[in-house]
């Protein structure tokens, strides 16, 4: 499986390393909602389908991205920046060029 | 009469000799043979014993779906079993043995299997080693009993247990197209793409690149088709576009053109080069995939189709253009289809006599009377062969009249004379790789074939793959796939033109003669036609669970030449059209790989480590290292003599009553900056940092969301945005990602940077009652006194000329100072110390010692933090700040984690003084015979010499209330019971008096 | 002045090679710098991080992920979103880059010692560097002066490509004799030399 980093590419995903389920919200830290901490800590949505996911570039820039994957193809169809405010770093322009 | 080499043809080089051995006998070949070739040229019809039946079994094949001449190929003690003799290329001094035999080929005791015949049939083990329902053998007990003696009379080759000294290695390689397959198909399309200016690879599993063009004997732009392959490679190796890799099989098709390819770098050379390995991993990232694999030939199913000399037409036909042998001097055939013909005239080309040509259908074209015509040969239209004669070499055969309507047969049989009987049950397309993609095959009922499917990925098929047997078509389909791969658009050119003979690629739908006397379906796994009835009388209809009782295609041959035959078999016994049938999909690996180019280089020197900078001077200073995940560490600097025990209780008793030092590299270490830092670190660790001053450090613990804790360390603030953060050596790269996830994903906001900067420094921990006395002595630029250095003050000073930094903390519990200087000074820095501490009895000291004074301090580590355990659990509450929420504050109250049960950390005494051992249970009351009821575990153990006992750090139902009160350690596997007594795990200097100084 | 040690020295021999018989085809050294930073500018502030270090350096980084450049003597290279890699013979660098990198630019980290800069140059640096890496080290695909991240097993990299056919490899120091081990292993079937 390949998943195209934003920074870096196309990359192996031994490169890179799940972070989870992309789905949690993180209640507000001073949140006592104890329904709402076990929700973002246990609760996982496992579709047969397209799946947002978290995955890291640990092998790479380390960038967290936010990844739509087909969990019964594989097939990914969307990749970005878990940091917004990365932008979309637009590849090297030589290599858009290649 | 006998097989031989005919006095010209092939590419063989009749004047370069080649001397190998099998199965000790010496044999002579020519450069450009395979194992395969070179026997049969020298008469050799016998190869191996059948994997059931022991049955002689010889050639079938040319080429990588040999499923019976598999051999054992020995490199000095290793050896390497179950090739096909048909994929090793000879060289000098090559051996090579036969296979499951005893006591040799030709003379084989279990041949008496073939009498039990009956017996050994399909699903024979299940039904038969079933065993008694009770009993001493029941069950799978019994299984297990028989196991060693069908073990050995069934089976392969076998492994041998001597350490494999060659080379593996791995490899990456990026093109725009990949061509698997180097026939006609495969060399237009790299031609065309590389034409284009794409980067393309080409790869074939055989040693020369041309595939059916070296054996064809058809006419290509005017010349004989292995010129125009061998005038085309020419070109294509001058382009710097390309890369061409021979004897190498893709065998593995992967999620977004990701393809798996071993290449025999070195198996066909006597001496490898230095530093060339035997095999390279090609993980290959193609833009675009042409597969260009061409059609496996398919057996016909008839008693005795297995006996030596019985072989596929074409096979035939490569043996004798290729390699210029003869497989037989009388030659018969037998075929459902035209390609056989072809075949028929190349023998007679070569020398040999064709006796006669068999063919199921009643009606011939006359093209093809016209090649049998050419070929002497009598045609028996609508005939089929019913027997087989002959032991360890064909003799004759018999044919009768067959109806092609229903299968009968139709008067008597009569006899043939023949040393060799060439069959051909049409062609399957190679569609392995296809269908390893992703997509399922379809059947087309004229072609009597599995067709590849529709591309699920980026590939385009070309030639015989796609069901296009002729070369004409190969050639135009692999210009156009290679144009199309790269890219290009296909514009009006001129083609090769080729002349080859005619043939209509339909087969009759003949797939077995239904006579008396064993079918075979798949050869390698002893599996027969009959063996496929019975299955389906048993029950089973689905192909895949057919495959799995019948073990037919589960061989190291995957079915290639057996799997259509096979599902024609069920699929008429099921009543059912092959389609509904449906057929099992391929998976990787296309062909048996070596395990080692999987492993490549990472095990024994190669396996990543990592080192201290002052990884050397332990060396050299008599440290026994100890490998703690992928570090180095030293255990202990054991002088001569010493046991490991006594090293460290010397190390660990010197360090208090003077002074000791060890290396802490080792530690995560982890710069953390920008004006939100302190902000971050509040809420990543249960305790407050943002009130630390510049120029201490904190002891801090983190939770994970969960509540749990997670890791602890110390943090020191270099700067208002600056600190430097450590954390275990076991945990370093999670507490990173830790971060890390917090900073992209949950807070982006925060303007912090995280960096691993455990490289960048030198630790080296200084502790005991002289420890300051000998700083003092050698440090520069600073004081070291308690005004200056505090407990948990930073100062920055020199060390011989190097700037250090120096932290005032203690995880051994004596006035302690952890000394950082750059990595790359680091030995300079560590040797100083050693020096300015030899006046004052300053020891070297390891993990061992390291280990007994946090025990006897009862500090925690990654063994009481072992993911179960609370901060209250380890008696941290006291860390977790009521001022602020932090990662796991919301969690850490739940009812499970604040239950007065839970297991808590003590410290244990053994009351009859010997040694315990970390995992020990703790139980309440011993019960040698039946331990039960346990109440805890020990997490760490060690002889204390501050307190000359026994000591362990425990997690205990209870814990702290148990303070005083008697237990004992239950450990049956090393039979180890005894009373221990509970005590707080502050077992030394509890107040702290000895840091603080 | 104390030298730095370098972590390779008891696996660093000097001289030629593997099947060197037929040539050498790769020369590996260790480039030594004697500095290493890490610049890491806040999001939105990555133009004012690029200046900063053509006051520094002199170097004019080119546009886009990965962009760098080399004069020999200073090199830079972008090898994660806002985040770059400077080196230089001298040292000093840490110090004169937090001069001008403010804390409303970014961060300045000094790895002057934590990582060890390791050369790979020669007809065959790519065809070695394919045996550890999964990324593509053509010159389309990987231009001259570019950085790259990348990992080998354990072994975090970070690959500048400081010429046609030369690499500047940076690894972690702790790991850095055994990538050099593997590095001279891997590089024994073309023929290698150690400068």
């Amino acid at each position: 499986m390949l998943i195209t980093c934003p920074y870096c590419g196309p990359r192996d995903v031994i490169e890179f390393t799940y972070q989870g389920d992309g789905n949690r919200e993180r209640p507000d830290p001073a949140s006592q909602n104890f329904e709402a901490w076990n929700a973002y800590v246990y609760d996982r949505l496992n579709p047969a389908g397209d799946h947002n996911e978290i995955w890291q570039h640990s092998g790479g820039c380390r960038a967290h991205l936010k990844v739509v994957r087909n969990t019964l193809t594989h097939e990914i169809s969307s990749v970005a920046f878990a940091r917004g405010d990365h932008g979309s770093a637009a590849r090297h322009k030589a290599e858009d060029k290649a | 009469m006998s097989p031989r080499r005919a006095d010209t043809g092939g590419r063989i080089d009749r004047l370069k000799t080649i001397r190998f051995t099998f199965d000790g006998t010496a044999y002579t070949g020519h450069a450009g043979d395979t194992l395969a070739s070179a026997l049969l040229a020298k008469g050799v019809t016998l190869y191996g014993r059948s994997f059931k039946y022991h049955r002689p079994r010889g050639l079938l094949t040319a080429g990588v779906e040999e499923p019976n001449a598999l051999v054992t190929v020995l490199k000095g003690e290793v050896r390497e079993p179950n090739i096909p003799a048909t994929m090793v290329e000879i060289h000098d001094g090559l051996v090579a043995i036969s296979q499951n035999r005893f006591p040799s080929l030709a003379w084989d005791i279990n041949a008496v299997n073939q009498l039990g015949g009956k017996i050994l049939s399909a699903g024979f083990y299940y039904k038969t080693f079933m065993g008694p329902v009770f009993g001493p053998l029941k069950g799978t007990r019994f299984w297990m009993f028989c196991e060693h003696f069908i073990r050995r009379a069934a089976g392969l080759g076998s492994a041998g247990s001597a350490k494999d000294p060659a080379r593996y290695e791995r490899m990456n390689a990026f093109c725009d197209v990949l061509v698997v397959g180097s026939g006609p198909a495969g060399l237009m399309a790299t031609k065309a793409a590389a034409d284009q200016g794409a980067r393309v690879m080409l790869a074939d599993l055989e040693p020369h690149f041309g595939g059916s063009a070296n054996w064809s004997e058809e006419t290509i732009d005017g010349a004989p088709a292995a010129d125009w392959a061998r005038r085309t490679v020419a070109q294509l190796a001058g382009r710097d576009n390309v890369r061409l890799l021979p004897r190498t099989t893709v065998w593995g098709y992967y999620d977004n053109n990701t393809l798996a390819a071993l290449e025999r770098v070195s198996d066909h050379k006597e001496h490898p080069g230095k530093g060339e390995p035997r095999h390279r991993y090609w993980a290959i990232r193609a833009k675009s995939v042409v597969l260009a694999t061409g059609a496996f030939e398919r057996p016909l199913i008839f008693p005795g189709n297995d006996r030596p000399g019985v072989m596929l037409a074409h096979a035939a036909e490569r043996y004798a253009n290729e390699f210029g042998v003869l497989p037989g001097e009388r030659i018969a055939l037998f075929t459902n289809n035209d390609s056989a013909y072809r075949a028929a005239v190349a023998l007679k080309k070569a020398g040999a006599a064709v006796v006669a040509i068999a063919d199921v259908r009643p009606e011939l074209s006359p093209e093809m009377r016209k090649l049998a015509a050419e070929a002497e040969a009598e045609i028996f239209a609508g005939h089929a062969v019913v027997a087989t004669e002959g032991g360890k070499a064909l003799s004759g055969l018999k044919l009768q009249r067959f109806d092609l309507a229903n299968g009968a047969l139709i008067g008597d049989a009569r006899s043939i004379h023949a040393d060799c009987l060439l069959m051909s049950g049409g062609w399957s397309p190679t569609i392995h790789l296809a269908s390893q993609a992703g997509a399922k095959a379809e059947w087309n009922a004229a072609r009597q074939a599995f067709l590849p499917p529709k591309p699920t990925q980026s590939w385009i098929g070309a030639g015989a793959f796609t069901g296009s047997f002729s070369t004409a078509e190969a050639i135009a389909e692999g210009r156009a796939a290679g144009l199309a791969a790269a890219g290009g658009q296909s514009t009006p050119s001129m083609l090769p033109t080729v002349e080859a003979v005619p043939g209509d690629p339909d087969p009759a739908p003949v797939f077995e003669i239904r006579a008396k006397g064993k079918s075979f379906v798949d050869f390698q796994h002893d599996v027969t036609a009959e063996d496929v009835r019975l299955a389906h009388r048993e029950g089973f209809v689905s192909v895949e669970h057919l495959k799995r009782y019948t073990t037919l295609g589960m061989a190291t041959d995957q079915g290639k030449s057996s799997n259509v035959p096979g599902l024609a078999i069920m699929a008429e016994a099921l009543g059912k059209p092959i389609p509904e049938v449906g057929t099992t999909r391929f998976r990787p690996p296309f062909a048996p790989v070596s395990i080692g180019s999987l492993a490549a280089e990472r095990f024994g020197d190669l396996k990543p480590e990592r080192l201290t900078p002052m990884h050397d001077w332990h060396l050299a200073n008599g440290a026994t290292m100890y490998s703690a995940g992928l570090w180095y560490r030293p255990m202990i600097y054991g002088l001569s003599g010493e046991t490991v025990e006594q090293a460290y209780v010397r190390e660990a008793k010197a360090t208090r009553e003077s002074a000791g030092i060890v290396d802490v590299s080792t530690l995560g270490k982890i710069a953390v900056q920008g004006p939100d830092a302190a902000a971050f670190l509040d809420r990543v660790y249960t305790n407050m940092f943002s009130t630390l001053a510049v120029g201490k450090a904190r002891y801090g613990l983190m939770l994970r969301e969960d509540g749990l804790a997670f890791d602890d360390g110390t943090t020191w603030r270099l700067g208002e945005q600056d600190f430097l953060m450590t954390t275990t050596t076991a945990n370093a790269g999670k507490v990173m990602q830790h971060l890390e996830y917090f900073l992209d994903v949950i807070w982006p906001e925060l303007k912090v940077h995280v960096t691993s900067v455990t490289d960048e420094w030198a630790g080296a921990a200084i502790g005991g009652p002289k420890a300051r006395q000998i700083l003092a002595a050698c440090v520069t630029g600073t004081s070291v006194d308690n005004a200056t250095l505090p407990f948990m003050g930073i100062v920055r000073g020199e060390i011989s000329g190097v700037p250090v930094m120096i932290c005032r903390l203690s995880f051994s519990g004596e006035m302690a100072f952890e000394v950082y200087s750059g990595a790359g000074h680091g030995t300079h820095v560590w040797k100083a110390l050693v020096e300015a501490g030899k006046p004052f009895g300053l020891v070297t000291y390891g993990l061992e010692a390291l280990g007994t004074m946090r025990i006897e301090k009862g500090h925690v580590t990654g063994a009481e933090i072992d993911g179960r355990t609370t901060a209250r659990d380890l008696h941290l509450d006291w860390m977790l700040s009521k001022k602020k929420p932090f990662i796991g504050s919301a969690m850490m109250d739940r009812e499970g984690l604040i239950a007065s049960d839970r297991l808590e950390l003590v410290g244990l005494i053994a009351l009859d003084n010997r040694p315990l051992n970390g995992g020990a249970h703790i139980v309440e009351e011993v019960d040698e015979a039946n331990p039960h009821d346990s109440i805890g575990h020990i997490t760490a153990c060690c002889y204390s010499p501050a307190l000359g006992r026994h000591i362990a750090l425990a997690l205990v139902e209870g814990g702290k209330a148990r303070h005083g009160t008697r237990a004992h350690v239950s450990d049956p596997l090393r039979n180890r019971f005894g009373p221990v007594e509970i005590v707080s795990n502050h077992f030394f200097d509890p107040d702290g008096s000895r840091m603080h100084g | 002045m104390v030298e730095h040690q370098s972590p390779l020295e008891p696996e660093f021999h000097v001289g030629s090679h593997g099947n060197f018989e037929h040539g050498v085809e790769i020369i590996l050294t260790e480039t030594r710098p004697g500095s290493i930073v890490q610049l890491a500018a806040w999001p939105g502030e990555e133009k004012r991080l690029i200046a900063a270090i053509r006051t520094v350096t002199g170097l004019a980084l080119p546009d886009g992920a990965g962009g760098g450049v080399s004069d020999g003597v200073k090199s830079v290279f972008g090898f994660a979103p806002g985040k770059f890699t400077v080196a230089d013979e001298a040292e000093g660098l840490a110090a004169a880059f937090a001069k001008v990198v403010t804390s409303a630019i970014g961060t300045v980290t000094d790895l002057s010692h934590g990582r060890t800069a390791i050369r790979i140059a020669g007809p065959k640096a790519e065809w070695v560097l394919a045996k550890f890496f999964a990324i593509d080290f053509s010159l389309p695909a990987f231009p001259n002066g570019a950085g790259r991240s990348t990992a080998h097993h354990d072994v975090f990299a970070q690959i500048q490509r400081t010429g046609a056919d030369q690499f500047d490899i940076y690894v972690f120091r702790s790991f850095a004799r055994s990538f050099w081990k593997a590095l001279c292993h891997a590089s024994e079937e073309v023929g290698y030399e150690v400068q």
